[in-house]
């Protein structure tokens, strides 16, 4: 009797399991279906797109939309390619993410070791920033620059991500930090470990898990950010995604539709690179994060 | 190496007071215990000693020095906390230097600290391992280590062995004793254990609700308590305690236990006690510990008064090196200590030896104890 109806199991497990793989590659092409046509396009000669399908494979490979791309398409009015604006976008990125992730695990650490009077309403407070929609504050930040003297900078850009940023990443470290043994801490005051050599020593050498969500986090979206960056730059300081917009926006004549391709993967590029690199760190953290908390 | 006095220790949150005026005092060398139910203050009393937390008024003094309001670093204390508190990123080695390293104390010394400490408690291989290579044994062993580094006036130990398994945890109390009486340093130490409590003490402090039930030896805490709540806590299994009725028998008091007609009669037992008096034709508590209730051979032959009474056996427990036997007095259950080779059974009726001398009562209005 066991025989025949663990075969029956086996049996149904196996269609099970087909269909599941079958929906599986369907949503991986559906997915990956933008990605196959950006890429396959950026390596076809213009003449080929307009003159064919896009799904089509390249009858003649070049590397040229890449390289006007990146170094002499029309971007507005200058034909500088993507490059000026990626490095201000890098110039942008690495500070704004550093600064946040350091001032959010010092706030994680304040607001879990060294409770206040009131630190549930800090940390409200620093939460609603999450929830604020950008637009909000778009009229009080350009004030707030214009007033420090770093409206249209790059400096007055990572500010602006930064009093973002915070909010999302005091959440992440608050988290982390909650599920820290405070015997830690203790013990480490009794060896006589001040206020930032028990945050130095003690808790950072811990929080790879979540520095790494926070940083992933934070990276993608600041580098991916839009509208701060349309609003709150000038000509020296607008970051890659304005420049996106800009060169496919720019009429010179014929759409370059595969310039524009090339361009789009070089805005997406450092984003999926840190994806990659660290993407399992970042399902590992948030995981590490929302146990306790 | 010093003493270590506590003051009309008061200490609340808001308006919770969790210490209510707790007055102790300890001997340069000496080893306290804290015991007490969970919830009882006895963490919170050893962290106001450790400075970790204020305390709202009263006093704390080491030796001489009053040390409330110093930070934890100036106290001259070491910790060892429940969860051994490693830094999971340092090695062992480390983790024991840390303090040293932190009050800049050079290189060569803080070796030298280390390699004493090691060799002391054994744990010379382990110095290169991350706490999470080391098994529960061998963290309270470095969390001690790191503790015996500072060489402290005073050591602080948190439950240190709730979290080991209950063979180890045996092999570590006697490890601490023997650390104790080989460095002489004072040791306050809080457990729910009131086994520990008695094996390692020199004295007891009795916590409840924040209040100081009694202070003392493990002797006076275990044969004479102060009141119920010390009599039931300490002692495994716990003190019998027993309603009754004082009365005058022979011109003496005698305190009479009702049957409940089901088997167990009444019983009348001589009471020597002077306090009865007060309470003639009262209700008292009578207690009286499982090794003061045995087979009549098993009495403690040099007990002056040792009454025997029958009493009917509901269960019987053999526990290997004694045989506990449930009996029923005044309506509740009472533990009997019997030799491990008494020839008894379940449902038979057969006399136990009641050591009197070994009793004590209680008012069961205030539970204080009758003296």
């Amino acid at each position: 009797m066991s025989a025949p109806s663990q075969d029956n199991a086996v049996k149904g497990s196996v269609i099970t399991r087909a269909i599941i793989y079958v929906v599986l590659i369907l949503f991986v092409i559906y997915y990956l279906l933008p990605l196959y046509v950006m890429i396959v396009n950026s390596v076809k000669p213009l003449e080929e797109i307009r003159s064919g399908n896009m799904m089509e494979f390249p009858k003649v490979w070049t590397l040229e939309p890449w390289r006007a791309a990146w170094s002499y398409a029309q971007i507005g009015v200058e034909p500088s390619g993507l490059r000026p604006y990626f490095i201000n976008s890098i110039l942008m990125v690495v500070p704004a993410v550093l600064l946040s992730t350091i001032l959010g695990a010092l706030n994680g650490y304040v607001l879990t070791k060294w409770q206040f009077r009131g630190h549930g309403i800090v940390f409200g407070l620093l939460l609603l920033s999450c929830f604020i929609p950008f637009q909000i504050v778009l009229i009080p930040m350009a004030r707030v620059l214009g007033f420090l003297g770093v409206s249209g900078t790059i400096s007055g850009l990572v500010l602006v991500h930064l009093v973002y940023g915070i909010g999302f990443t005091t959440l992440f470290f608050r988290n982390y930090y909650a599920a820290f043994p405070t015997e830690l801490v203790r013990a480490a005051q009794i060896d006589g470990a001040g206020f930032f050599q028990i945050f130095w020593r003690i808790l950072l050498p811990s929080s790879a898990p979540i520095a790494v969500v926070t940083i992933i986090w934070q990276f993608t979206n600041v580098w991916n950010d839009f509208l701060f960056g349309a609003s709150f730059s000038d000509f020296d300081s607008v970051p890659m995604t304005v420049a996106l917009n800009n060169l496919v926006s720019s009429s010179t004549g014929v759409k370059e539709y595969n310039v524009h391709f090339a361009g789009a993967i070089l805005a997406a590029l450092p984003t999926l690179i840190v994806y990659i690199v660290s993407g399992r760190y970042f399902v590992r953290g948030l995981m590490a994060g929302a146990v306790k908390g | 190496m010093a003493s270590l006095t506590i003051e009309n220790l008061h200490k609340s949150y808001g308006a919770t007071k969790v210490l209510k005026g707790i007055d102790i005092e300890i001997d340069d060398g000496g080893f306290l215990v804290l015991v007490g139910p969970s919830g009882c203050g006895k963490s919170t009393l050893l962290n106001t000693i450790a400075g970790l937390e204020d305390i709202t008024s009263g006093d704390i003094k080491i030796g001489p020095k009053s040390v409330s309001g110093l930070h934890p670093s100036k106290r001259d204390i070491a910790m060892v906390f429940q969860s051994y508190a490693l830094y999971p990123n340092m090695t062992v080695a480390q983790n024991i230097s840390f303090g040293m390293e932190i009050r800049g104390i050079p290189k060569p010394e803080r070796e030298a600290g280390i390699q004493k400490v090691a060799d002391m408690l054994q744990i010379g291989e382990l110095l290169h391992r991350k706490p999470s290579q080391l098994s529960g044994g061998q963290r309270q062993r470095v969390a001690m280590g790191r503790a015996l580094v500072r060489d402290p006036q005073v050591f602080l130990f948190d439950e240190p062995l709730s979290n080991l398994d209950a063979k180890l945890r045996v092999d570590m109390r006697t490890e601490i004793k023997r650390l104790h009486q080989r460095m002489g340093t004072t040791i306050v130490y809080v457990t729910h254990d009131q086994i520990e409590a008695l094996t390692l003490a020199t004295k007891i402090a009795v916590l409840k609700d924040g209040y100081l039930q009694q202070f003392g030896t493990p002797a006076q805490v275990y044969n004479d308590p102060e009141n119920m709540f010390v009599a039931d806590f300490m002692g495994s299994p716990s003190m019998n305690l027993i309603e009754a009725t004082v009365r005058e028998e022979n011109g003496k008091p005698a305190i009479h236990i009702a049957g409940d007609g089901a088997g167990a009669g009444d019983i009348t037992l001589p009471a020597n006690t002077p306090g009865l008096r007060d309470h003639m034709g009262g209700k008292v508590m009578f207690g009286i510990r499982p090794e003061a209730l045995t087979d009549p051979e098993g009495a403690d032959r040099t007990g002056s008064d040792i009454v025997q009474q029958d009493c009917l056996i509901e269960v019987v427990e053999p526990a290997g090196s004694d045989t506990f036997a449930v009996t029923r007095l005044g309506g509740v259950e009472a533990i009997a200590r019997l030799r491990a080779d008494a020839d008894i059974h379940a449902g038979q009726t057969t006399p136990l030896a009641f050591n009197m001398t070994k009793a004590v009562f209680f008012d069961p209005e205030t539970t204080a104890r009758i003296r």
